[in-house]
C-alpha cells in the first residue's frame, strides 16, 4: 500500500519531459496512475523518480482532421475520449473507453496511459490493432511513427523506450468495427476480449490470449470462419486465478465471431 | 519547483479542500489520502483497499471524481478538492437527507465514498436513470446494503419518482 | 430497482398515527454522523507521537524459522523498535486452544514461533514515526527459513506423507466428533430410494468488510492498563484470549469500538495482533498504530470454512419424503484454531435444516492446512450445513423426477408444528417455511416461468429457477462448545445495557454491544421510547462500546445474529427496571401508589390526573442533587444494568443433544438465472427475498440486513473465492483479484416479509442479519434447474464461475458420475 521513496518532476513540455527520462536512469512517466500507482503500491516496481505527464498541455487534446482522421494526444483520459464530439469520427472508441473499470478510472487513466501499459488483459492493445492506429514516438533521437500492430512488443512492454514518449495516436475513420468480451463482472478485468474491424479486410485481434495482441484475419466473417482462424493460430492463452488455459481458448472463438459479426453488421448497415 | 528539474524527496504544496487552503510539506510518495486523512485531519474520506478498486476514498479534485489513493499528494498542489466534510451547509444536503431516509448507508464506511460519486454525478447528469446511478457508482464498493437503496437514495435526490 | 411487498400493514410514521415506535422505520441515529463523515473509525483516532506498526510476514506456506534479525531496521532513523517471536514466546503463554486433544495442543502466539505456518503469517513487527518508514524498515528485517513441504488440500491433509504442522498435535487431524440422532439402519430399511453422492464442496472466501482490522494501543504505565481502540466486534471473546496470555487480569484491557466497518464475523480473531500491539505499547512506551491492509486481511485473516461432504446418503421415498442422512464432513480450519473447532457443532444449530427427517449422521473431522486460519464469517458454519442440506433436496429432486417446490413443501417443518424439536434437541421457536416459499414464487413471477423460459430460449439462452432456504439461528449457548470439549466451562449467553436517568432528565443508554452497521442506537432507543413513553429523539443511546462503562459481561459483542434478542432484551431489562424506579420515585412525591403512574409524553403522572405530573427531569434532579428527606429505605438510582441471560441448559454431551439457538429466523430466497450457453456466463435475472425473523422493530433495518446478505451471497456464488496454488500462496490476495459484486452486477431484488413471533423473546424478535447463505442456495439450484436440459448436470460446489457453468455444460456427466440413486 505505502509507496517506496520517490522523486517527483512535473514538467510543461513534452521536451522537458523527454530530458528528465534521459537525465535519470529510473525515471518512469507518470500518466493516470491508474496502473503505475498500483504497481508502486505493491512494489513490485519503484522508479526513481516520476515524471508527471498531467502539466504537458500539448499532450492532450483530440483532433478531427478534414479526413476524418483522429489524432488523440496521449493524456487524453478516456473520459475525455467518451465525450468528445470529434471522438465519434470512430465510435467503437468511446463505445470500448465506457466498459474500462468505473467513472474514477476512467477520469484520471489516459488512452496513452491504457496502450502503454500493455498489460494484455487491457481494452485498447487490441482494439488499437484493430482499427488500424499508428503511434507517434518521440525521444532523443527524434520521432517515429509505428503501427499498432508492431507497437506491442510483450507484456508490458511497447515500442516506447525507456527514454521516449508516446506523444500521438492516429486513428483512420471507420464505422464498421466490434469489440466483444468476457469480464470478471460487469465493466471488470477481461478475461478474453476481441476487438474487430471490417472496414478493410476483416481482422480480428485477440487479447488476453498471449503476450501481445494477436491478430486473426478470418476469409469471412462466418463464425466457422472465425473459429477456424481463431483455432489456426494454435494460441497457448494463459492460465490463472480467472480461466484457464481451456476456457480461454473457447472464450477466444465466441468473442471473435461475436465481434466479427458485430464490425461486419455495421459495414452492412 | 523549476521546470525541467527532478524536485527533492520532499516539498511544499498549497491545496484547497472544501474551501480552506491548506500548506503542508510532504514526500513525493505519500498518497493523496494519506495527506487528507493523516496531515489534515479530514478523516471522512476512508481507506478500504490497497489495488484502487474500493472507492472508499473518492473525492472531487478540479471537478472531476478520482479515487484519493490512486493520485500522490504532490500532484494536489494547487488543486481544488471537494471531501465529505463539505457537503452539508449547516445542514444535511438532499443528498445525505435522501441517503439516510432510504437506508443507503448500514455501517457507513463506504459512505462517503458513494456521495462524493453521486454527487459528481447529478452534477453532470441530473435525471440519472438506475442504470446511469449504477454505472456512476460502479467504482464504490458496499459490503452492507447490496446497493439497491443506494441507488433509490440518489434517484429521490435527483427529484425523480422511485417505486415504492 | 428493488421492491418491498410486506405481509403485515408497514405505515409510514405518522405522529398522529403512531401506537408505538418499534415496528416503524424511525430513521437512524446512526447516520447524522456518518453521512456527514463524522464517524469515528479506529484509523480516524490519532495520538501525540504514536508508532504505525508494520507485520513481517511469511513468504511460505511452511518453514522453520532460523533466526530473525532487526539489527539493520533498528539502525534506520525514525524507527521505534521491533518484536519478534523470541520475545513473545518469553513474554507471552500460548492462547488458550477451545480443543479438545489433539488441537488442544497448538501452541499459538501473536507472532509465529520456531516455524511459520502460511503466507502471510506475521512473524516480526516494526514501529516507526511514519506508515511510510515502517513499511520501509520491515524490509531489512531478515528472517532467514528453511521450507518445509506444504500442505493446500484438506483432503489430503492425512495422507501418510503429509507434513504434519504442529508436532505438539502429531497429527494435522486437530478435531472430529460423530453427531447420529434417530435410527439410521431403520430409515435407510425403510427407504424406497437411496440418493448417493460421492462429494459436495462448499467453498472458501469470505464477508471482506470494507474496513480491515486495526487498532491504536496505549499503555498507561502507573496503572498497567492498555487502552485498546479498535474494531474487534467480540471484545468478550477477545478479552479472554488475551488475558491469560499476556498474565493480566481482564480489567487491564480496556477495549474501546466507536465504528466499525463491517464485521460479518470478519473482526473476531484479532486477539493475536492486538496483543502484538500491546506487547508493543508497553515496551516502546508509545501509542501505537496498526491498519492492516486489504492484502493483509485476505493473506492472513476470517477465511470462511471450507467444507466437503463426502459419501453422502440419502434415504428417501418415492413420494420424496426424506427420512435421513449420513455423510461425512471434512472442514478445512487453515494454519490455527482461532475460533475453531466451535465450527464442528455450530452447523448443529441446524441440523436438518427446515425439514422434517429424523434420522441424521454427521461424521465431523476438521484438519489443519498451510493456509490462512479461519474465523467465523456471516453465516458461519450453518450456512455451510444448510447449503448442503439444500443441495441434497434439489438434487433428490432432480433424480426423482419431482418438483423442488413440492419436495420441499411435503418436507418443510410446518407452522403447527413449531415450538418444533429437532432430532438433536434444539428448538425451532415459530415460523411457516411452507408460506414463504409461496411468497418467493409469488414474487418471483413463478407462474409466468415456464414462458419466460420459452422467451430465454429463443434467444438462445437457458433460464432456470432455484429455491434457496435458509435459517438464522441466533442466540447461541455457549454449552455446546462442551460438545467439542467437555472440559469448557463456558455455557449459555448474555448481554448487557445500562439506562439511566440523569440529572437534567437525559435518558443515557449504554450497550455492550459492538455495532458494525446494525443500527443498534436506532434500535435500542425505539424500545427504551415505548417503554418510557417518550420519544426516540430523548433517547441518547452511546455510540459503540467501552470497556469503562462496565456495561458488558463474557459475551458482550455483536456476532451471530443476536442483538434484537440479547442486546434489545438487555435494553428491556433495564429499561423496565428504570420504569419501575421512576414510577416508585414519582409515586414518593406525588404521594400516591406506584401502580396509580403511568409514564408517558416525557412525564411521570398520575393515571387519570395529568396535572399530578412530574417531568423526567425533576426526577433525575432529585436523585442526583436533592435527595434529602426521601425514604430510607427507598431503593432508586435511575442508573439501571441489566443482564439479560437467555434460558439455556447445558446439553447433554453424551448425546450430544439440547438447545444450541435460542431463536430461528428464516429465509426463503429464488433466483432466476439466464446462462450463455455458448460461454458459461449468467446472469441473475430475478430475484426475490422472504424473511421472517419474528417481531420487526425497524422493518428497514431488517430489509436492509437482508438485502446485504443477498448481495454477498451473490458474490460467493459467482465471484468469490479464495484458491490456493501448489506452493500455498493465495491467488486472490486484493480487490484487484478478489472480485466482489459491485452496483452493476445486482439483480432487480423483490423482498418480502412474514412476522412469526418468537414464543421465547421478551419483545417477540429474532436475531437476524446473517442470512445463512440463501442467495447462495438459490444460485446452485438455479444453474442446475438451467442446465437440466443439457445432460442434467449435478450442480456439486457453493462457487460457480462462469468456467464450471461452461465445464457443466460441456461434460455434464462428469458432475453426474457423483450422485447415484439404489432403488430398495
Amino acid at each position: 500500500m505505502l509507496l517506496r521513496d520517490v522523486g517527483y518532476a512535473r514538467p510543461g513540455t513534452t521536451d522537458e519531459a523527454l530530458g528528465l527520462l534521459a537525465e535519470h536512469e529510473g525515471a518512469r512517466p507518470l500518466a493516470g496512475g491508474q496502473t503505475l500507482i498500483n504497481v508502486m503500491k505493491a512494489r513490485a516496481a519503484a522508479p526513481d523518480v516520476l515524471v508527471d505527464l498531467n502539466g504537458i498541455n500539448e499532450l492532450k487534446g483530440i483532433e478531427l482532421g478534414s479526413d476524418g482522421t483522429l489524432e488523440i494526444a496521449p493524456m487524453t483520459t478516456t473520459s475525455q475520449l467518451i465525450a468528445s464530439q470529434e471522438a465519434r469520427a470512430r465510435p467503437i472508441l468511446a463505445e470500448v473507453c465506457s466498459q474500462i473499470a468505473d467513472i474514477q478510472v476512467r477520469n484520471r487513466g489516459t488512452v496513452g496511459g491504457n496502450i502503454c501499459s500493455s498489460d494484455p488483459t487491457n481494452h485498447l492493445p487490441p482494439l488499437m490493432v484493430a482499427i488500424g492506429a499508428e503511434l507517434t514516438i518521440a525521444g532523443p533521437s527524434g520521432e517515429r511513427t509505428v503501427p499498432a500492430d508492431a507497437f506491442f512488443l510483450g507484456v508490458y512492454m511497447t515500442a516506447v523506450g525507456p527514454d521516449e514518449l508516446l506523444t500521438k495516436i492516429t486513428v483512420p475513420p471507420g464505422r464498421s468495427d466490434g469489440f466483444a468480451s468476457v469480464a470478471v463482472g460487469r465493466d471488470g478485468t477481461c478475461i478474453v476480449n476481441a476487438a474487430a474491424s471490417a472496414n478493410a479486410e476483416l481482422r480480428v485481434v485477440l487479447g488476453c490470449v498471449s503476450a501481445v495482441p494477436e491478430i486473426v484475419r478470418p476469409e469471412s466473417a462466418d463464425p466457422d470462419a472465425v473459429r477456424s482462424a481463431v483455432q489456426a493460430a494454435q494460441l497457448e492463452p494463459p492460465s490463472d486465478v480467472h480461466a484457464s488455459t481451456e476456457y480461454r481458448h473457447a472464450l477466444a472463438e465466441v468473442v471473435a465471431v461475436r465481434a466479427a459479426t458485430q464490425a461486419t453488421e455495421r459495414a452492412g448497415g | 519547483m523549476e521546470a525541467g528539474r527532478a524536485a527533492p524527496a520532499t516539498s511544499r504544496i498549497t491545496v484547497e479542500i472544501n474551501g480552506t487552503m491548506y500548506e503542508r510539506e510532504v514526500e513525493a510518495r505519500r498518497l493523496l489520502i494519506h495527506l487528507i486523512r493523516d496531515d489534515l485531519d479530514l478523516t471522512g474520506s476512508h481507506v478500504g483497499c490497497d489495488t484502487g478498486n474500493c472507492g472508499a476514498c473518492s473525492v472531487i479534485f478540479d471537478g472531476t471524481l478520482v479515487k484519493s489513493c490512486m493520485l500522490l499528494a504532490v500532484q494536489a498542489d494547487g488543486a481544488s478538492i471537494e471531501t465529505v466534510e463539505g457537503l452539508a451547509d449547516g445542514e444535511l444536503s438532499p443528498l445525505q437527507q435522501a441517503f439516510s431516509d432510504h437506508h443507503a448507508l448500514q455501517c457507513g464506511y463506504c459512505t462517503p465514498g458513494m456521495l462524493m460519486s453521486a454527487t459528481a454525478l447529478l452534477r453532470d447528469n441530473p435525471s440519472p436513470s438506475d442504470e446511469e446511478i449504477a454505472k456512476a457508482i460502479q467504482g464504490n464498493i458496499c459490503r452492507c446494503t447490496g446497493y439497491w437503496n443506494i441507488v433509490k437514495a440518489i434517484k429521490v435526490a435527483s427529484g425523480q419518482e422511485v417505486g415504492t | 430497482m428493488s421492491e418491498t411487498t410486506v405481509a403485515p400493514e408497514q405505515t409510514e410514521v405518522e405522529e398522529a398515527t403512531r401506537e408505538t415506535w418499534s415496528g416503524q422505520n424511525v430513521p437512524r441515529k446512526e447516520d447524522k454522523r456518518l453521512v456527514q463523515g463524522e464517524g469515528v473509525f479506529f484509523d480516524d483516532v490519532k495520538r501525540h507521537n504514536m508508532g504505525y506498526v508494520h507485520f513481517v510476514r511469511s513468504p511460505y506456506a511452511h518453514a522453520k524459522i532460523r533466526s530473525v534479525d532487526v539489527s539493520a531496521a533498528l539502525d534506520q532513523p525514525g524507527v521505534y523498535g521491533t518484536l519478534t517471536g523470541d520475545e513473545v514466546a518469553t513474554l507471552t503463554d500460548p492462547f488458550f486452544q477451545i480443543s479438545s486433544p489433539p488441537g488442544a495442543h497448538l501452541k499459538d502466539y501473536c507472532l509465529a514461533v520456531g516455524k511459520v505456518r502460511f503466507v502471510g503469517e506475521p512473524v516480526a513487527a516494526v514501529v516507526a514515526e511514519t506508515r511510510e518508514g515502517a513499511r520501509d524498515a520491515s524490509e531489512l528485517i531478515e528472517v532467514d527459513y528453511e521450507p518445509l513441504p506444504a500442505i493446500n488440500d484438506a483432503r489430503r491433509a492425512l495422507d501418510d506423507e503429509a507434513p504434519v504442522l504442529h508436532d505438539q498435535a502429531g497429527t494435522n487431524l486437530t478435531w472430529e466428533g460423530v453427531f447420529e440422532w434417530g435410527d439410521l439402519d431403520a430409515a435407510f430399511a425403510g427407504a424406497d430410494r437411496v440418493v448417493k453422492i460421492s462429494e459436495l464442496h462448499f467453498d472458501r472466501f469470505n464477508s471482506t468488510p470494507l474496513e480491515c482490522n486495526g487498532s491504536l494501543v496505549e499503555y498507561n504505565r502507573g496503572t498497567g492498563q492498555w487502552t485498546i481502540i479498535t474494531n474487534n466486534q467480540f471484545p468478550g471473546f477477545a478479552a479472554i484470549m488475551m488475558g491469560p496470555a499476556m498474565r493480566v487480569g481482564l480489567d487491564k484491557l480496556r477495549f474501546v469500538t466507536q465504528d466499525i466497518g463491517g464485521g460479518f464475523g470478519n473482526k473476531i480473531t484479532t486477539h493475536p495482533q492486538l496483543v502484538a500491539c500491546c506487547l508493543l505499547a508497553r515496551k516502546l512506551n508509545r501509542a501505537v498504530q496498526w491498519t492492516e491492509w486489504r492484502t493483509d486481511f485476505h493473506l492472513s485473516m476470517s477465511h470462511g470454512n471450507e467444507r466437503w461432504f463426502l459419501d453422502t446418503e440419502v434415504a428417501v421415498k418415492s413420494d420424496g419424503t426424506l427420512l435421513g442422512f449420513r455423510t461425512t464432513a471434512l472442514d478445512d480450519a487453515g494454519a490455527w484454531l482461532r475460533y475453531e473447532p466451535l465450527g464442528g457443532v455450530i452447523w448443529a444449530q441446524v441440523t436438518p435444516g427446515m425439514y422434517r427427517w429424523r434420522n441424521i449422521r454427521l461424521d465431523f473431522r476438521q484438519v489443519v492446512t498451510n493456509k490462512a486460519p479461519v474465523s467465523p464469517n456471516r453465516g458461519y458454519s450453518r450456512m455451510q450445513h444448510l447449503w448442503f442440506t439444500e443441495r441434497v433436496i434439489d438434487i433428490v429432486a432432480s433424480e426423482l423426477e419431482l418438483d423442488p417446490v413440492e419436495v420441499r413443501k411435503r418436507n418443510y417443518i410446518k407452522a403447527d408444528e413449531m415450538p418444533y424439536e429437532t432430532p438433536n434437541g434444539c428448538i425451532y421457536d415459530s415460523g411457516d417455511y411452507a408460506k414463504m416459499l409461496d411468497v418467493a414464487l409469488d414474487l418471483i413471477g413463478y407462474d409466468g416461468l415456464e414462458s419466460r423460459r420459452a422467451g430465454a430460449e429463443q434467444r438462445g439462452k437457458l433460464l432456470g429457477l432455484g429455491i434457496g432456504s435458509t435459517l438464522d439461528s441466533g442466540t447461541n449457548n455457549f454449552g455446546q462448545s462442551r460438545l467439542i470439549n467437555p472440559d469448557l466451562q463456558f455455557s449459555g449467553n448474555n448481554e448487557v445495557a445500562t439506562v439511566k436517568l440523569d440529572l437534567f432528565g437525559e435518558i443515557v443508554v449504554t450497550l455492550g454491544t459492538t455495532p458494525q452497521g446494525q443500527s443498534h442506537e436506532t434500535t435500542a432507543a425505539q424500545v427504551v421510547a415505548d417503554i418510557l413513553g417518550c420519544s426516540v429523539d430523548d433517547v441518547n443511546v452511546r455510540a459503540g462500546h467501552d470497556s469503562y462503562w462496565n456495561s458488558h459481561a463474557g459475551f458482550s459483542g455483536t456476532y451471530a445474529s443476536q442483538f434484537a434478542v440479547t442486546g434489545l432484551g438487555a435494553v428491556k431489562g433495564a429499561t423496565e427496571m428504570l420504569a419501575g424506579q421512576m414510577r416508585k420515585l414519582a409515586s414518593v412525591v406525588l404521594a400516591c401508589s406506584p401502580e396509580d403512574i403511568e409514564l408517558a409524553e416525557g412525564q411521570a403522572r398520575i393515571k387519570g390526573n395529568p396535572e399530578a405530573a412530574l417531568p423526567f427531569m425533576a426526577l433525575g434532579a432529585i436523585i442526583n442533587a436533592n435527595n434529602a428527606g426521601l425514604p430510607e429505605d427507598l431503593d432508586v438510582t435511575l442508573n439501571c444494568r441489566y443482564v439479560y441471560r437467555p434460558p439455556f441448559e447445558v446439553p447433554d454431551i453424551e448425546r450430544k443433544y439440547g438447545n444450541l439457538t435460542l431463536t430461528y429466523a428464516a429465509q426463503v430466497h429464488a433466483a432466476l438465472v439466464e446462462i450463455d450457453p455458448e460461454t458459461g456466463v449468467y446472469e441473475v435475472v430475478d430475484y426475490a427475498a422472504v424473511d421472517d425473523c419474528g417481531k420487526r422493530i425497524n422493518p428497514q433495518v431488517v430489509e436492509g440486513q437482508v438485502m446485504g446478505a443477498t448481495a454477498q451471497a451473490l458474490g460467493a456464488a459467482t465471484h468469490e473465492t479464495f484458491p490456493y496454488d501448489e506452493d500455498g500462496n493465495l491467488l486472490t490476495p486484493n480487490f484487484y483479484d478478489y472480485h466482489v459484486p459491485h452496483a452493476l452486477d445486482m439483480p432487480p431484488l423483490k423482498t418480502g416479509y412474514i412476522e412469526s413471533a418468537s414464543p421465547f423473546t421478551s419483545l417477540g424478535t429474532k436475531g437476524m442479519g446473517e442470512g445463512g447463505g440463501a442467495g447462495i442456495h438459490a444460485v446452485c439450484a438455479a444453474l442446475q434447474d438451467a442446465l437440466r436440459p443439457r445432460g442434467r448436470p449435478i450442480v456439486h460446489d457453493s462457487f460457480n464461475p462462469y468456467e464450471r457453468v461452461w465445464e457443466m455444460l460441456r461434460e455434464p456427466d462428469a458432475s453426474r458420475a457423483r450422485v447415484s440413486v439404489e432403488s430398495r
